[in-house]
């Protein structure tokens, strides 16, 4: 029982805001852990719908890019969301919190270079460099680091290509088995971060409805620590 | 005159951060402004005005520091001095408290209400100029000080009418005197601090090694007041820090008798934004506002090299205090035809009405009160409702 009894039914639902793509496959089962049941729709990738109702009256789901997640829910229009810690470190919100790691779209963030330059690259003599990504700050902040500047382009999607065609020769991309990496002779040389989802939190809404907030918080670290 | 021509176009482009505040939201905005004023007026805070632009090392000394990196500058022609626009009007009211009003009777009350400009917006406030109405209470460090401040700042928003109004209690200084208590090593603090400022339990726990019951108790100590209190009693607290929840728990509780329905909630790991706060600190949300609505706390307004004096106030910022308010409707407005009658348009006005006065008489009164948005005319001595 979500809510718990006598829990005073809140006036506008509660939105939770969800990453499309691969990672809706294993939240389906957390989501249903804690007695979250969007309607048939939602598994369905072919819909249209962006905004699904689910068995409970208090909770909407909406399905959005991954990035797009961590925007919704730090202006507060999703109150809940799920979002993978390399998306909260490229915005760096202050407005969102992240208490529960989901353990569940394990996978990592990493420098990759063509086979062919890591064997004549001297990364120690590196000061400008420049890559291929769709996370140029996290880039330009992990290369800052040890003093090398790094000049980002910002790409969408299939980072991959970039270096075959001549963009650059780095890539800084999400990694998970490597095989698209293998595929386009690309190596991996440096992980940034290990990434995994996280349950996020409108900083707002965890002040304003506390009671509902944290009992979802709390409700999802129930169902992590059981699986 | 200017609309469509590419001309007045480009000439409208303001820049980024910046807006023309039209009817009827300027009269509006104005309006609550005068209304928290005059509310926190009756509990005796005196307006100031403090100019602004002043000199930039007066304006950054103490507390005004923090904002430096949000702070316009520029050159004064006839000093030659640098002088810094306001980013923040609290600094340069603890300034007048300590100078100027140094001979005055403490506690010292003051509120004040300004436009501020910021050199950059932020995410949720894009606004670069916007409006702060504020107190400071200046000269005590009695709890009951904060308890004013607790309860003028909620009193003011819930007399305009604001909504699911929520109070967030926090002690930023809290965390850091943790650390030094324990004589935790520079990477371990900042690995919290991250972990904390996210609230994600699990890396707290990572980190903080055989004081992972501690912290993740303090991270968890958060929530409604009454509850959240509970749970830190039980913490093991270093007693360096005890001093401080003593006084939390204190003025929850007075602020309690003031008004036993306010929601109020505690986060004892929240210090961002509060860089000069010394002590309690608070923030005010209301339920669907993107942002605050205003936040406070304790801090030292000092006295040059002499120790500062205790203080605590607040600051409301406008856009999102009218962003939890209904907007503004348009009043009724009464046509006068040329010919109207002098003495009954006044007397009218006298009750209240806004009059419109026809300045042509060629053209059909009726028709010429709807194009001006009029709701009524004046016929003889009487008021007549208009029909589009």
């Amino acid at each position: 029982m979500p809510m718990g009894e006598g829990a005073v039914p809140q006036t506008q639902p509660l939105v939770l805001a969800v990453p499309k793509g691969r990672i809706l496959e294993e939240l389906v089962p957390l989501l249903s852990a804690v007695g979250i049941k969007p309607e048939d729709a939602f598994s369905d990738e072919s819909s249209r719908q962006l905004r699904f109702r689910t068995n409970l009256p208090e909770i909407e789901v909406v399905r959005v890019r991954s990035f797009d997640v961590a925007t919704f829910v730090a202006f507060g229009a999703a109150h809940l969301g799920v979002a993978g810690n390399d998306v909260l470190m490229e915005f760096d919100y202050p407005e969102i919190y992240a208490p529960v790691d989901l353990d569940i779209g394990h996978c990592r963030l990493s420098v990759a270079e063509p086979q062919s330059l890591k064997k004549s690259d001297d990364p120690a003599r590196w000061s400008h460099i420049r890559v291929a990504t769709k996370y140029p700050s996290v880039t330009r902040q992990h290369f800052a680091a040890r003093g090398v500047q790094a000049e980002c382009i910002k790409l969408n999607g299939a980072m991959e290509l970039a270096p075959a065609l001549g963009l650059c020769r780095r890539i800084v991309d999400l990694v998970s088995t490597g095989s698209t990496l293998a595929a386009n002779n690309l190596v991996e040389v440096e992980t940034i971060a290990d990434v995994t989802s996280k349950l996020i939190v409108n900083r707002a809404a965890l002040k304003t409805r506390p009671k509902a907030l944290s009992g979802w918080i709390d409700r999802f670290r129930e169902a992590v620590d059981a699986i | 005159m200017y609309s469509g021509e590419a001309n007045g176009a480009r000439q409208a482009l303001l820049p980024a951060g910046l807006q023309d505040v039209l009817y009827p939201d300027a009269a509006n905005e104005a309006a609550i402004v005068e209304k928290l004023i005059r509310h926190v007026s009756r509990h005796g805070y005196e307006r100031v005005k403090p100019p602004l632009i002043e000199f930039e090392d007066s304006l950054l000394a103490g507390p005004g520091g923090q904002v430096s990196d949000q702070t316009f500058r520029l050159m004064d022609p006839i000093s030659q001095r640098m002088m810094g626009l306001r980013a923040d009007m609290t600094p340069q009211v603890a300034r007048v408290a300590i100078s100027r009003l140094a001979q005055e009777p403490r506690p010292l009350r003051l509120c004040y209400a300004g436009e501020v400009l910021r050199v950059r917006g932020s995410q949720l406030r894009p606004e670069r100029q916007f409006t702060q109405v504020g107190v400071e209470l200046i000269g005590s460090s009695a709890s009951r000080a904060d308890a004013e401040a607790v309860f003028l700042a909620a009193d003011a928003l819930l007399a305009l009418g604001v909504e699911e109004l929520s109070v967030d209690l926090s002690l930023p200084t809290l965390v850091g005197r943790v650390f030094e208590a324990l004589e935790l090593p520079d990477s371990m603090q900042q690995d919290l601090r991250a972990a904390l400022d996210r609230k994600d339990s699990a890396a707290v726990q990572q980190s903080a090694g055989t004081h992972a019951a501690l912290f993740d108790g303090l991270l968890r100590a958060s929530g409604l007041a009454e509850e959240a209190l509970e749970r830190i009693e039980k913490l093991p607290l270093p007693a360096a820090v005890r001093g401080e929840v003593e006084r939390l728990v204190q003025v929850i509780g007075e602020v309690r008798a003031m008004n036993p329905g306010l929601v109020m909630t505690v986060d004892c790991v929240d210090h961002r934004g509060f860089e000069y706060q010394t002590g309690l600190s608070f923030t005010l949300f209301a339920s669907g506002v993107r942002g605050e609505l205003g936040r406070g706390g304790r801090y030292d307004a000092p006295r040059g090299e002499v120790e500062g004096e205790p203080a605590i106030g607040f600051t409301l910022f406008m856009d999102s205090v009218l962003r939890a308010l209904p907007g503004p409707s348009q009043g009724r407005r009464l046509f006068l035809p040329v010919d109207a009658d002098g003495a009954a348009a006044t007397a009218y006005r006298a009750a209240g009405w806004v009059t419109v006065a026809a300045l042509d008489d060629r053209i059909d009164p009726r028709s010429e009160a709807l194009r001006l948005n009029c709701t009524h005319i004046l016929v003889g001595n009487k008021i007549e409702e208009l029909e589009d």
